[in-house]
């Protein structure tokens, strides 16, 4: 039997203000606000200098604590710190109790896994010259830390899995956890992403790309400019965002608090180039998702794009959109929130689903900030300028990645 | 620096171990040392005194045992110019 699958819990390390909270961070999208600053390092021979979203606040020893913290590379602590977050906004105890979790389990994405642990190993070898490194380096870079470490803490005995797929990695781990709810083979499911892409290497290699957008101290802050004809490319973050998925049932019996509910996914493989998306794939996605949660186009009323900024990727998103809605196209309301969050690689499509049901939740749509001048080639969908009140039945959230890898979730109104 | 005084600066640094808790007869599990963080304490060890431990030695259960394997490595060391290994 098919279950229901409902959203009870959310936390997210959020960039604006990492103690202020879900409804402070919803507050400052909708207002338009940007998360993005000017990152200047002190990295040698050539320092990073580039908008970027950080979580300068964030304290691991504090949301942590020390022991469990330093256990940790800063991937793993942002998203142990969102799973705790999400945990305790869906009012589940961190200690198991009388409930029997052995079929609760952890979804999580990451497209880097510990890459600061990694790079550091590379530092002290290759700079310092030394011989041997720290018998945590493993447990620290491998890229499913943070799942091993949320399933420990929150004593989650079912499937504890990481997901790795460029920018849909926590989109996708999103879909997996739901599906294993909506089977039946977990009851709950912790899910979410987290990187930290300010790695030196890392970061280096993402402006080999020529795909991060300029900026400096005082333009930064509107560097990310999706759907724009000024547009100039994407902006990196770092963050953890985590949600949990329950069964509906479950859920209502012990009197929580339901979000939303999460009613269809569906990936699909460009199976044609590395970096260049294609609609067509897309299409395939988009379809999948509206047909597992049993939607029409008629039916979808927002969706949270993909939207990075990119000159090749905001034009093939709209054409999708636009193939799949149809006649619907030309009134379905369109943002990227990436506009203001940035792109946080493995967490994007957590923070994106926490975005589009905080939309469900409160019936309001956050704008795509910086878009002033519309691009001819993003035309033929209602793209929000400003934030919009409205009735929103029920939403999609796009993670296109690298790769040709595409996920997308359709989320519905509580009701 | 004393072996004792490394661990508890160690324990400190690292687990927000009360100092005047880690005394010799304070068992390290209780402390929050579990066999990543001993690993972790070897290293720094090895590194601060310059010597090279047996792979296979016995894990100590104390803060006394460690404390006092320590400290017959650093003489043990000390006595031979090319170091212990």
């Amino acid at each position: 039997m098919m279950r229901r699958v409902a959203i009870t819990g959310l936390g997210l390390v959020s960039p604006y203000a990492p103690g202020e909270g879900l409804d402070d961070f919803f507050h400052r999208l909708c207002a338009g606000e940007s998360a993005v600053r000017h990152l200047l390092t002190d990295d040698q021979p050539r320092p990073l200098n580039m908008p970027f979203v950080s979580c300068p606040d964030f304290d691991p020893d504090m949301a942590l604590g020390k022991p469990l913290a330093s256990m940790m590379d800063r991937f793993a602590q942002l998203g142990m710190a969102a799973a705790f977050s999400a945990w305790d906004d869906a009012g589940l105890s961190r200690q198991s109790g009388e409930e029997n979790r052995d079929s609760w389990g952890c979804s999580w994405g990451t497209a880097l896994g510990g890459t600061l642990a990694y790079e550091k190993g590379y530092r002290e070898l290759w700079q310092k010259g030394r011989e041997r490194l720290s018998p945590l380096a493993v447990v620290l870079g491998m890229n499913n830390a943070a799942n091993a470490h949320i399933s420990i803490q929150l004593g989650l005995g079912g499937v504890s899995m990481s997901h790795t797929v460029a920018c849909a990695s926590s989109a996708v781990a999103i879909g997996e956890a739901f599906r294993r709810v909506r089977s039946g083979e977990a009851q709950v499911m912790l899910t979410g992403g987290s990187d930290v892409p300010q790695a030196y290497g890392v970061a280096r290699a993402w402006e080999a790309l020529r795909v991060l957008a300029p900026g400096n101290a005082e333009t930064s802050a509107q560097a990310c400019r999706p759907f724009s004809s000024e547009r100039r490319g994407l902006v990196l973050g770092e963050g953890g965002a985590a949600l949990v998925l329950e069964e509906w049932e479950h859920a209502v019996a012990r009197g929580a608090r339901i979000y939303g509910e999460i009613a269809g996914y569906g990936t699909s493989c460009d199976h044609s180039h590395l970096v260049k998306p294609e609609a067509a794939g897309q299409v395939r996605a988009l379809r999948a998702a509206l047909a597992d949660a049993g939607l029409t186009v008629a039916d979808v009323d927002y969706v949270n794009a993909h939207g990075t900024a990119t000159a090749e990727g905001d034009p093939v998103e709209i054409e999708a959109l636009r193939q799949v809605f149809g006649t619907h196209a030309a009134t379905l309301a369109v943002s990227a929130s990436k506009s203001m969050h940035g792109h946080l690689l493995g967490a994007a499509g957590a923070i994106e689903a926490i975005v589009t049901v905080l939309a469900l939740r409160q019936q309001i749509a956050p704008p795509t900030a910086h878009l002033d001048a519309l691009d001819p080639a993003c035309a033929g969908v209602e793209h929000l300028t400003q934030a919009r009140a409205r009735p929103l039945r029920a939403a999609l959230s796009n993670s296109f990645a690298f790769g040709g890898s595409n996920a997308v979730l359709a989320l519905r109104a509580a009701s | 620096m004393k072996a004792i005084e490394l661990i508890r600066e160690f324990l400190h640094e690292r687990l927000a171990a009360d100092p005047a808790a880690v005394v010799p007869e304070a068992v390290l599990v209780d402390l929050g040392v579990d066999s990543l963080m001993m690993l972790e304490l070897m290293f720094e060890f090895e590194d601060r005194f310059a010597i090279k431990l047996e792979s296979d030695l016995k894990a100590p259960q104390t803060v006394g045992e460690l404390a006092t394997l320590m400290e017959a490595l650093i003489a043990q060391q000390t006595a031979s110019p090319d170091g212990a290994t």
